[in-house]
């Protein structure tokens, strides 16, 4: 097995007329981890994913998937035997029924695995004869899931892979998750269910107006990441904590609030050093990094 | 698998047409003498009663070919299951091909099936048709006649709404053959190719074996070039 990375882009770009979805993002998604794909609505994580199984084309730059060319029609078709994609629809055809659409999809992959399959019919309570149109957004998201999952896939390309789940499918969905991960499955997948990330994914990429903003192992984030409420006797001089690893400074009076993705030590000494009445640093979570990370810009 | 897809996808459709137009072949061909054509005789105008039939067929054919042409990734777009469809180890030109395929085959079937009920209900009748002429018939209608069925794959690769691709295709079909009616020279008319006009006799009203090959083989051509533009086309789109 090589060490080259599961997804790979350099200076992808997508636009539409004047309009730029994805901006010179080069993004590196490392084999057997479960990476987030984190973005607002219209962010272009829809539109990566997309160019990533070559059903729009680039605009400029270029990328792999599995080392295969996304560009090349040839090479994205022997790449998308390895991958399975349950996009954010969770799109089926409504005139199949469940059984019928399961050895549709079952024809195209030789590696199939039919003890997974029973499983999740099971687990997930899929009536096999119904029409897939007839089925709620709930058990489509889950039938979505049995074919992707039943391939045997090298890499799992979800967007919005809970959409449509009660509470008991998505944990059903993240242990599953977990599992194909320790199973040697790489998966990436986007998500606005910042929890769900939090406790799955090793690695997050941020994408915001189609620049990638954040992109780094999660545990790194929690380590690096810090809130530091200041208290000063007089109105702080904000110009003092513009130094390296402050992503961030809100002052509001006497009080200030920064946000900073390392260096938090250099920035609590100076504040001391300033006389502040009050110092706390608090540990942040993803959702504030990503709040923080989109506000910014 | 990709065929068992394109069937079920067309299936309802197919069927009803298929029920549809041989329902009406039959029907006509068994009471249209005496019934409906006041004045023909049994013994004498059989032969420009199947004629006749030929051309209620063409226009319920053409009909037919055009709503089977119809769907398609493009269309799959418009109801969200394309990323489904494109995100399967198939090449595009694969998808279509085979879609095409099963329409063909329907299309063949939109004719043969037809046939066969009138051909079956004049010898019940008495009047046995020579067996010949429902092969020329059917060989005009399919040779002359996959050029509609290609009009309406390639405009469904272009047009995804539901109501808006299926008139664009009649709008497409139509349109030409009345003009071409009216102004065109009498051997560019694809329409009397596919009835027969070129190739019955008018008193004996029996198609004369003398067909219009080079008419025949530029439909086709016609059609082979209209589906491979859809083909490209539909390999240069984005979903």
């Amino acid at each position: 097995m090589t060490n080259e990375p599961a997804i790979l882009t350099h200076a992808l770009a997508k636009s539409y007329g004047s309009a730029e979805a994805v901006r010179r993002l080069d993004l590196s998604v490392g084999l057997n981890r479960i990476t987030a794909f984190l973005g607002r609505n219209g962010a272009g994580k829809s539109t990566t994913i997309k160019m990533l199984l070559g059903l729009v084309r680039p605009s400029s730059g270029e990328g792999t998937v599995l080392g295969k060319r996304i560009a090349d029609p040839e090479e994205n078709r022997e790449m998308r035997r390895r991958v399975a994609f349950v996009a954010e629809d969770k799109p089926l055809y409504g005139y199949m029924t469940v059984e019928q659409i399961i050895r549709f999809a079952r024809s195209f992959y030789p590696d199939w695995r039919i003890d997974v399959e029973r499983t999740l019919l099971r687990d997930y309570e899929l009536p096999t004869h119904r029409k897939v149109a007839n089925l709620s957004k709930g058990m489509r998201t889950k039938l979505a899931l049995l074919l992707a999952f039943a391939r045997r896939p090298e890499l799992l390309i979800l967007d919005e892979p809970s959409e449509g789940l009660d509470p008991v499918g998505i944990e059903s969905l993240l242990q599953t998750l977990v599992s194909q991960s320790a199973d040697g499955v790489t998966v990436f997948f986007s998500s606005h269910q910042i929890a769900e990330v939090e406790r799955v994914a090793d690695h997050v990429c941020v994408l915001d107006q189609g620049c990638l903003r954040l992109d780094a192992p999660l545990d790194s984030l929690r380590e690096l990441y810090r809130r530091i409420d200041l208290v000063f006797a007089f109105p702080p001089p904000e110009r003092e904590f513009q130094i390296s690893g402050v992503e961030s400074i809100r002052t509001n009076g006497r009080q200030m609030s920064l946000f900073v993705s390392g260096n938090a030590e250099a920035v609590t000494e100076r504040a001391h050093n300033l006389n502040a009445t009050s110092v706390e640093v608090t540990r942040v979570g993803l959702r504030e990094i990503f709040l923080e990370t989109v506000r910014e810009n | 698998m990709l065929w068992y897809k394109a069937w079920l996808e067309t299936r309802a459709r197919f069927l009803t047409l298929l029920a549809t137009v041989t329902a009406v072949c039959g029907f006509f061909v068994y009471h249209a003498l005496g019934d409906l054509v006041p004045g023909w005789r049994l013994e004498r105008d059989f032969d420009r009663l199947l004629f006749v039939n030929q051309q209620i067929l063409v226009f319920l054919w053409i009909f037919g070919v055009v709503l089977l042409g119809m769907g398609g990734i493009v269309r799959e777009k418009a109801i969200g299951t394309s990323s489904f469809t494109l995100a399967l180890p198939a090449s595009r030109a694969r998808l279509v091909g085979i879609r095409v395929g099963v329409g063909i085959i329907e299309a063949i079937a939109l004719g043969v099936v037809p046939w066969t009920a009138v051909f079956v209900v004049s010898s019940l009748a008495g009047m046995p048709i020579l067996i010949t002429q429902v092969g020329l018939y059917l060989l005009l209608l399919v040779g002359g006649g996959l050029v509609y069925f290609a009009v309406a794959v390639l405009v469904s690769s272009l047009v995804s709404g539901e109501y808006t691709a299926p008139s664009v295709a009649f709008g497409v079909t139509l349109l030409p053959t009345i003009l071409s009616d009216a102004y065109l020279p009498l051997f560019l008319n694809n329409r009397r190719l596919v009835t027969g006009a070129f190739s019955v006799d008018t008193i004996s009203f029996l198609l004369s074996g003398h067909l219009p090959w080079l008419g025949i083989l530029a439909s086709l051509s016609a059609a082979g070039l209209l589906l491979w533009a859809s083909i490209i086309v539909v390999q240069r789109r984005e979903f």
